[in-house]
């Protein structure tokens, strides 16, 4: 159902903003209004002094600094001391922190990130040098010589033979290459030359054919073998040296608990200095306009008095006929699973029914006729619930599905006794499984009567809530339009049973007589287009009725599907066949589960909320509720 | 012969009704992901709007099951 919501203006003089600003932020009870869109309050906005513009943007630089250092890490400290309890002497010392802290914190993750890199480069290093080894020899001293080592595409080889040719142009003799084929298709090669020739061979080095391994600075003017084994002792040392920076960083980082807290305290106190701009205000006085639950509203009023005193008030205006509570939608723990599904298709207008009772009835009873299948019921408890329980703390959306489909599969059982169906028909053919009421591959008339029954069913339902929510909103023309639009379809499923025998023909004259009548209600409320809107209509809430046959078809599909997999395992060698069966009906088991899902909340979507629902209500956001501010490293 | 071509009949409405859906279907899908590539929260409602003609093969279903059901002898 909606929480009752009431108008409420909070009224004070203006030295007391901030206070009632920071009570209402951690009441988070409020569900603030720009005072533009409340007529009831004819005053301009409120406006922002220098004093506040400054301490805005130096809140936010404040925050913006925070951002950029726990950026650097992977992972946040959590707050160590309650955010709220934070006061402007913390601000100041938060400020000499960063000071301090930010440029050693700075030098770690850099000096991290150096050492991640050498990790990762030196071994490509150590692979080529290690393959071009056999072309060095022994006992070569190349001080005072640069190393440049090459790796060519075999293909591009006469690149090898233009580069000789242009460094003797330039070097003459003093001057070393050697290649050999190191790889599949690549060729390596080691030049060396004296090192005050670099700039000069540089840019004949840097043709794209060529691919250069330059040692890292330390290993200059090794030899080669020494700079090999200096290499391989550096891996060595590499990951004992991360993990030592890794720990130091998280040591740091552990200790800054202070400035997570402080983090969510800023963002609360901007928070507050933005909503001033929606507030009304006088020259010495402040209006704040919102909605508040209407049990909070004795609680807010004391706890008010009490913090801040007597000079702010509390009042309750009558809201305006043009007001739009906000929706605040509370369910018995069964059904809260649903209020997401509900709120797919648009809250409810305050007022209106929350159909997310009848959801939680109808959406698993309906799934349960679709998939109709003990094992597929219980295989699909199953894995919900092991879903849940992963999902519990990490996601709501699944935690939410979860649970409903725990409930379809509840269903599902239940309907899959009925149908006397395991596995499809295996069920039956191992353990002479007898369905207590029909087996759906040959009785598939009464099943789709069923269905169409469930349908009426649904419908008249969805009407009979239509009409009373019209009266209750006193809105005649739509009461008047359900209740012609019931009459006439209660009196067409009588006339369809007296065309199908079941009823005697003396209910005929009756049954047309209230078709007609609610047809010509229909069109009498319709306005001007009324002679033809009346019968579209009434033909399109039969439509709406026959579109419950899926209740019947989607089931059918599942159960000739069981059956195939079932006729596939037997026919095949005893292990093939139980694999192959057991695919088909995993297969199932998915189509199974995703198909009714969607079918029957698009029956609950466009079917059902059609008669009734009336979505376009606004989410009630309390002032002070966003909860991402709680966790670290959110915006 | 009757038979056979009952079957058809039954084959031929649930088939053309089901191309129907594909072609209804495949256009709202395309049309859906550009949206939630915009728009992250309209996941659910181009779902919805993704299953919404299946009524079409939905009800071609009905139709091939009422020529098999009232049509077989």
């Amino acid at each position: 159902m909606l929480v009752p919501m009431t108008k409420v203006h909070v009224i004070g003089h203006r030295r007391h903003l901030d206070e009632v600003l920071s009570f209402l932020h951690q009441r988070r009870a409020l569900h603030l209004i720009d005072v533009g869109e409340d007529s009831t309050v004819p005053l301009p906005p409120l406006r922002i002094d220098e004093a506040q513009v400054n301490e805005i943007e130096g809140l936010r630089y404040l925050k913006a600094r925070i951002d950029a250092v726990l950026g650097l890490v992977t992972h946040a400290p959590p707050p160590d001391r309650d955010p709220d309890s934070i006061g402007p002497a913390d601000v100041e010392e938060l400020r000499t922190q960063l000071d301090e802290v930010t440029p050693h914190l700075e030098e770690l993750v850099t000096r991290r990130d150096d050492l991640t890199n050498e990790a990762d480069v030196l071994p490509r290093y150590l692979a080529s040098l290690v393959g071009l080894l056999p072309l060095m020899p022994e006992t070569v001293d190349f001080a005072g010589y640069e190393t440049t080592v090459l790796l060519i595409d075999s293909r591009s080889a006469d690149v090898l033979r233009d580069l000789g040719a242009s460094l003797a142009d330039v070097l003459g003799t003093n001057f070393e290459i050697i290649s050999d084929r190191v790889g599949p298709d690549t060729i390596g090669a080691v030049i060396v030359f004296p090192e005050n020739r670099i700039a000069e061979i540089r840019s004949l080095l840097g043709r794209e054919q060529l691919t250069q391994i330059r040692l890292p600075p330390r290993f200059h003017g090794m030899p080669f073998r020494q700079a090999i084994t200096a290499m391989e002792h550096r891996l060595n040392e590499l990951p004992d040296a991360i993990a030592t920076t890794d720990a130091e960083i998280d040591r740091l980082v552990d200790s800054l608990g202070f400035w997570s807290a402080c983090r969510v305290h800023l963002v609360h106190r901007l928070e507050q200095l933005d909503a001033v701009t929606h507030l009304g205000a006088t020259l010495h006085t402040f209006v704040i306009s919102g909605w508040a639950p209407e049990r909070e509203l004795a609680s807010l009023r004391s706890a008010l008095v009490h913090e801040v005193g007597n000079e702010v008030v509390i009042e309750r205006p009558t809201p305006a006929d043009t007001d739009r509570p906000p929706v605040l939608m509370e369910n018995p723990a069964p059904a809260r699973p649903f209020q997401f599904l509900v709120g797919l298709l648009g809250l409810p207008k305050y007022g209106t029914i929350d159909p997310t009772r009848l959801m939680a009835l109808f959406l698993p009873f309906f799934f349960g006729i679709m998939l109709g299948d003990i094992a597929y019921g219980v295989l699909l408890a199953t894995l919900s619930f092991f879903a849940h329980r992963r999902f519990r703390d990490r996601s709501d959306v699944v935690r939410d599905l979860a649970v409903v489909l725990m409930m379809s599969a509840g269903w599902s059982i239940l309907w899959g006794i009925v149908y006397g169906e395991f596995l499809g028909d295996l069920g039956h053919r191992v353990f002479g499984l007898e369905p207590l009421w029909i087996n759906r591959e040959e009785a598939i008339e009464p099943l789709l009567v069923f269905a169409l029954a469930v349908g009426a069913a649904h419908i008249v339902l969805g009407l009979v809530l239509g009409g009373f929510q019209a009266l209750r909103s006193n809105n005649r023309t739509l009461f008047g339009e359900r209740t012609a639009m019931l009459v006439s379809l209660i009196g067409l499923f009588f006339v369809v049973g007296v065309v199908a025998d079941s009823l005697p023909a003396g209910v005929l004259p009756p049954a047309a007589g209230a078709v007609v009548v609610g047809l010509a209600v229909l069109i009498a409320l319709g306005g001007p287009m009324g002679l033809l809107l009346g019968p579209l209509e009434l033909i399109g809430t039969v439509g709406n009725v026959l579109s419950y046959l899926r209740l019947a078809a989607i089931g059918l599909a599942s159960v000739y599907l069981a059956r195939v997999a079932n006729e596939l395992g037997t026919a095949i060698p005893l292990a093939f066949g139980i694999i192959v069966a057991a695919l088909f009906h995993a297969l199932n088991l998915a189509l199974g589960t995703f198909s009714p899902t969607i079918q029957s909340l698009r029956l609950h979507y466009v079917e059902f909320f059609d008669k009734f629902h009336e979505p376009g209500g606004t989410a009630f956001r309390p002032f002070g509720a966003d909860d991402t501010a709680r966790r670290p490293n959110a915006t | 012969m009757e038979l056979g071509l009952i079957a058809i009949g039954a084959g031929l409405a649930v088939g053309l009704a089901a191309i129907a859906t594909g072609i209804a279907q495949s256009r709202i899908g395309s049309a859906g992901i550009g949206a939630i590539s915009e728009k992250e929260e309209l996941t659910g409602r181009v779902i919805l709007l993704l299953a919404i003609p299946e009524t079409l093969v939905i009800l071609g279903f009905a139709v091939a099951a009422m020529v098999i059901l009232i049509l077989a002898p």
